[in-house]
């Protein structure tokens, strides 16, 4: 690795620890960060301070917000009955863009991950479970993602919730709409058959 | 640029930038490798389901001279597990699978014994639905594969037989069992049914054993025990603690 001046080597270093960067990368970034005017460079930086400054977790969903709680929770055209769970805050983006959504959100904070020494305690469950003793919840639609982690956290939530009365759904999973049928494997064509729903 | 085809096990698979994975997997023929998947992560992506963790698949990919990432190029199912995923102790003995075969075999090296313990150890879990028996058989065959099993017969500090219904003592680093008047400070006690049941497993193929070995509490406290000391030897010969193994639960 070339020697760099210790300010430029500190920069790559902090950039380095984005996810999805490596040194070359990061080497780039810092030259472009260096390259553009001060005031181009200084407004990266204040925008991570602001949202650093102001953006916290929603102490009802997790949702990342910068009025606590978010403006789901808050919101009263929301229908009150249904929580849709996800992963990370960012999933929330996912489901809304359907518009076909309209009930409250829960973020767990990831999903169940033994190799990375995740366990129920480390996600947001408790306050989801806290949020099913009102009453008022009557459906917990589970969207977490389609692969070993996201379904063991899905069957993980459906024996914790499904005593206490409330329904819990699964989003389906199955052919992406587009793709062609003959290159489906068959794990993604049993899941779509067990999704089938009537026509 | 050759492209490879080569039997394989799925060990783990990392997000990698925009919506590629990084996978790292066993090949039958060619040993542990680590390669990127590019769109792997997106819906429309030819890997499916692939590419999921243990998934028993047919892989190719090419070798880049100057890279030590492999390119997957394609890759077809030939067994699935993604379903025995969905009990939450099951998927921590999955886990440890594919953590401990990642910590112990090194890079490029082929290992066709180590390969059918993985297949067999996950078929079983998938097939039963329970993990204490195959999770303490693939723990002592590794330990066993790896060249680490002590003598299950002999102290092996005086050299006297452990006798069948006495309790023997381990300690991970003396990579000894030593019986009732070599035990040393900081030695733990292993149990007369785990011993025992250690002894079935050398001998014996898993499936047969799952048939012999009671399937109540008390066996699988048995399983257990030969599994922590068999994690205990592991841990002490890659030289760190398995992070899995800490959402590990008492059976049951
Ligand atoms: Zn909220
Ligand atoms: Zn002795």
């Amino acid at each position: 690795m070339p020697d760099f001046a210790p300010s430029v080597s500190r920069l790559i270093d902090e950039l380095k620890r984005l996810p999805g960067i490596g040194q070359k990368t990061a080497q780039r970034l810092a030259f472009y960060l260096l390259r553009v005017d001060r005031e181009q460079a200084l407004a990266l930086s204040d925008a991570i301070r602001d949202a650093k400054d102001k953006i916290r977790h929603c102490s009802v969903c997790n949702n990342l917000t910068d009025a606590d709680p978010c403006l789901f929770c808050t919101n009263s055209t929301r229908n009150r009955s249904m929580i849709c769970v996800v992963e990370e805050a960012t999933n929330i983006q996912a489901v809304e863009k359907t518009r076909q959504f309209n009930g409250l959100y829960h973020v767990l904070g990831g999903s169940l991950s033994p190799l990375q020494g995740i366990g129920p305690d480390k996600l947001n469950i408790k306050n989801l479970i806290e949020r099913l003793k009102g009453g008022t919840v009557e459906e917990i639609i589970v969207a977490t993602s389609p692969t070993a982690e996201g379904e063991a956290t899905a069957v993980y939530l459906s024996k914790l919730i499904k005593p206490l009365g409330v329904r819990v759904s699964r989003i389906a999973m199955g052919i992406p709409v587009g793709s062609d049928l003959e290159y489906a494997d068959e794990v993604t064509m049993l899941k779509a058959m067990e999704g089938r729903r009537d026509l | 640029m050759p492209v490879h085809e080569s039997e394989a096990i799925i060990l783990q698979s990392y997000a990698l930038g925009e919506g590629d994975r990084l996978v790292s997997f066993l090949s039958r023929t060619m040993g542990r490798m680590r390669g990127v998947a590019a769109g792997a992560r997106k819906p429309k992506s030819r890997f499916g389901s692939t590419l999921e963790r243990l998934s028993h698949v047919r892989i190719w990919y090419f070798e880049r001279e100057t890279r030590e990432l492999v390119r997957i190029n394609q890759c077809e199912m030939i067994e699935s597990f993604l379903s025995a995923f969905s009990d939450y102790a099951s998927s921590i003995a999955l886990a440890l699978f594919s953590e401990i075969t990642g910590a112990v075999l090194p890079e490029k090296e082929a290992s066709d014994a180590n390969f059918r313990l993985l297949l067999l150890a996950t078929q079983t879990v998938k097939r039963t639905g329970k993990c204490e028996l195959p999770l303490a058989y693939f723990a002592l065959w590794t330990v066993k594969l790896g060249g680490w099993l002590p003598s299950l017969d002999r102290c092996g500090q005086c050299g006297q037989a452990l006798a069948a219904n006495d309790p023997a003592c381990f300690s991970p680093s003396a990579a000894a069992l030593a019986c009732g008047k070599c035990r040393r400070p900081g030695m733990r006690l292993v149990s007369p049914p785990a011993l025992s049941l250690a002894r079935k497993m050398v001998a014996e193929r898993l499936d047969r054993l799952q048939d012999g070995v009671a399937a109540d509490a008390a066996g699988a406290r048995a399983a257990r025990e030969v599994t922590e000391m068999m994690l205990d030897i592991i841990e002490h010969q890659i030289d760190r603690k398995l992070v899995s193994r800490e959402l590990l639960e008492s059976p049951a």
